[in-house]
């Protein structure tokens, strides 16, 4: 993409004049705060957003994630906190004043506009003259391989399409941060996948910081730089996917996220370099060293593709391999741990190669690294 | 409104006896050729007997023989003027039942489903009264010393008190009034169509209010204003009733003089003439809407040209 000024008008100025970079900016929301009556929906969540950076809420239905979303955007005005974009406060702004960008899941293109005449409305808005509004346009509906359907009305175009046109125009004024709530959440899975990558590619290419709202945590790790994990209104974890994935620091994330298993026990060790844990199920496993006492009670929990299978009685676990079932690369594998019946079964991942027969007596063991352990009393989500 | 069917495509008189016969022959066309055959004998003695008599007395000589002298005289002297200030008349009338309708129905339609129900049943209701009652009582508000002027004379309001009856005021604030449930309905249905989140949508990329009105809403409403607009319009030209009553010697608009000739003058002829005058506007009205429907989209489509 080559440069694109920002032609503003002065007295129309919508982004601070900074933004003429052509890139994102820095978003920063402090103890942000909403309650609908006594329900509490957004409960201080604070969080510091680099420019040109890729930011996901990620979380259930009901999590405050479209909540928060709504307040940074100004659709939403909360009862306390603040949101500062590229160093302005725009907190009481109504939205029109923010001059972010936002696609919604519904797309909300104007059908009584052409799909060229819906990209350029935020261009003739900053009176931006006649030309550059062609030049931009074009070279907006071009990146977005759209150029063939210039002309059609939204009604006449698929949802996929729809939704790139709703892409167009919210980047095509190059807003400091663009907003995103569930905007694939009404697509197939295919085309999802399919504009996952666009949008990662054009965020890239351009610098833009995004905050993306989804409950999808696939499509999480592909496309962010940073996830937020929203719970009950508060922030569980805001990290990198691999942080996420490799150190949660709860047990909802390392379910939601991983899916983990989760395995009963009891701190046998406590050391600089590792934590062991006796299981009930009877075996001692070996985990990354955490503050706590001896002989607490604690949940250990290990993703499923980070178990590895060896032979019984090597592992902390061993049992029957209960089910086999194939997926694509995949084979997802449960074991049922021998001596206790009451347990649940182990969930394992494995390469399709490792694949062992149904029936057969294996052990389950993981690198210390990949395991965490939470205290027995807080709850899993 | 589907007056205006598109024209049949030209086919050879053979081969459209045969799709004739063909589709005749088809079930289902018998048995709604059959289901609708009282309402096409209802049609034809009530609908289009009456308006073909009218047509033929319209172009009855006082010989007896074939004339247009009726039209002729139609459109001459003081009879031209009230065909032409009905037109102006219904215009006016329309266009303020247009702004007014506007205004209420688009802040009805942001109303919570209760008050929007009882805001429609107060904007309704009156409609259900006998037009003369509620032109009876627009004139006891509009008087010399009726409710409206005494209420501006104790606020000394400057050139107080007005004269609001018996004359053009009059006439179009009371059928205003008559037009308005039919343009509020309309609108309203219009507009409650309209996805609000939209608005947001313009909201979000930086539009302030008046720009999204002006660029989103009325756009978006448009459908309904031409709608409603030539509605009340035709509505407008044949209205007798509250002209008659509120307007002065200059309002006479054309079905006031319909009546004068069928009941002072016994004037058959004149008075078919005429009907057949404000059938023909009527069609014209309709045609103008499909024009401008046509002409809109022609607007926009060259409005996309990049």
């Amino acid at each position: 993409m080559p440069e694109l000024k920002l032609n503003l008008v002065p007295e129309q100025s919508l982004v601070a004049p900074e933004a003429a970079a052509g890139t994102g900016k820095p978003l920063t929301v402090t103890a942000l705060r909403k309650t609908y009556g006594a329900v509490t929906a957004v409960d201080e969540v604070s969080m510091e957003i680099a420019a040109g950076e890729f930011v996901t809420f990620l979380g259930s239905s009901g999590s405050g994630k479209t909540t928060t979303l709504m307040m940074i955007a100004g659709f939403c005005e909360p009862d306390s906190g603040s949101v500062v974009v590229g160093g302005r406060d725009v907190t009481r702004l109504a939205p029109q004043k923010r001059g972010l960008g936002f696609v919604f899941q519904q797309y909300l293109l104007f059908p009584h506009m052409t799909v060229w005449e819906n990209v350029a409305f935020p261009l003739q808005l900053r009176g931006v003259s006649r030309a550059e509004q062609r030049r931009r346009v074009g070279e907006t509906l071009e990146m977005a391989g759209l150029s063939a359907l210039a002309r059609r009305r939204p009604r006449e175009l698929s949802g996929g399409q729809q939704q790139r046109v709703a892409l167009c125009r919210a980047l095509v004024y190059r807003p400091p941060v663009i907003l995103m709530d569930e905007p694939l959440g009404a697509l197939d899975k295919k085309l999802r996948d399919q504009l996952q990558t666009e949008i990662k590619r054009i965020q890239r290419e351009l610098g833009l910081t995004v905050i993306y709202v989804t409950h999808d945590q696939e499509e999480a790790l592909v496309l962010s730089d940073r996830i937020a994990v929203m719970r009950d209104g508060r922030i569980d974890q805001f990290d990198t996917p691999r942080e996420l994935f490799e150190r949660p620091r709860t047990p909802f994330v390392a379910d939601f996220l991983g899916a983990a298993n989760f395995l009963p026990g009891q701190v046998e060790q406590l050391t600089s370099t590792h934590t062991l844990v006796r299981l009930d199920t009877g075996g001692v496993l070996k985990a990354r060293p955490r503050p706590g006492a001896e002989g607490a009670r604690v949940r250990v929990a290990v993703q499923p593709g980070r178990l590895v299978l060896c032979a019984p009685d090597d592992g902390f676990c061993t049992g029957t391999v209960e089910t086999v079932t194939y997926v694509g690369t995949l084979v997802r594998v449960t074991v049922r741990p021998a001596g206790r019946a009451a347990t649940e079964p182990v969930r394992l991942e494995l390469p399709v190669g490792r694949a062992p027969a149904v029936g057969e007596s294996v052990g389950i063991t993981a690198d210390p690294e990949n395991v965490s352990v939470f205290p027995d009393a807080e709850d899993g989500g | 409104m589907a007056v205006l069917a598109p024209a049949s495509g030209s086919a050879t008189p053979v081969a459209r006896r045969k799709r004739l016969g063909r589709t005749l022959s088809d079930r289902r066309t018998r048995f709604g050729l059959v289901n609708a055959a009282p309402v096409v004998v209802y049609l034809l003695i009530l609908f289009v007997y009456p308006i073909f008599s009218t047509l033929m007395l319209s172009l009855k000589g006082e010989d007896g023989g074939l004339t247009l002298h009726w039209y002729a005289d139609a459109f001459r002297g003081a009879n031209l003027e009230i065909l032409l200030t009905t037109l102006r008349i219904s215009a006016e009338t329309s266009l303020l039942a247009l702004v007014v309708g506007f205004a209420l129905a688009s802040a009805i339609s942001r109303l919570t489903p209760l008050w929007a129900g009882l805001a429609m049943l107060v904007v309704i209701v009156p409609h259900f009264i006998s037009a003369l009652v509620r032109t009876y009582g627009w004139i006891i508000l509009l008087g010399d010393n009726g409710v409206v002027n005494n209420v501006l004379t104790d606020l000394h309001f400057p050139g107080a008190p007005f004269q609001l009856l018996y004359n053009e005021t009059g006439v179009v604030i009371g059928t205003t009034a008559v037009m308005l449930p039919y343009t509020v309905l309309l609108l309203y249905a219009v507009m409650k169509g309209i996805d609000r989140r939209l608005l947001a949508a313009a909201a979000s990329m930086g539009a302030g209010r008046i720009t999204i009105f002006r660029r989103v809403y009325v756009p978006l409403v448009a459908p309904g204003l031409v709608n409603a607009g030539v509605l009340s319009f035709i509505l407008c030209l044949g209205y007798y009733l509250t002209p008659a009553l509120m307007g002065g010697e200059k309002q006479t608009m054309v079905a006031s003089l319909i009546d004068e000739q069928v009941m002072k003058q016994n004037q058959w002829n004149g008075a078919s003439a005429l009907g057949i005058i404000l059938l023909l506007l009527t069609f014209a009205g309709l045609l103008l809407l499909r024009l401008l429907k046509s002409a809109g989209e022609a607007l926009r489509n060259r409005g996309t040209a990049s």
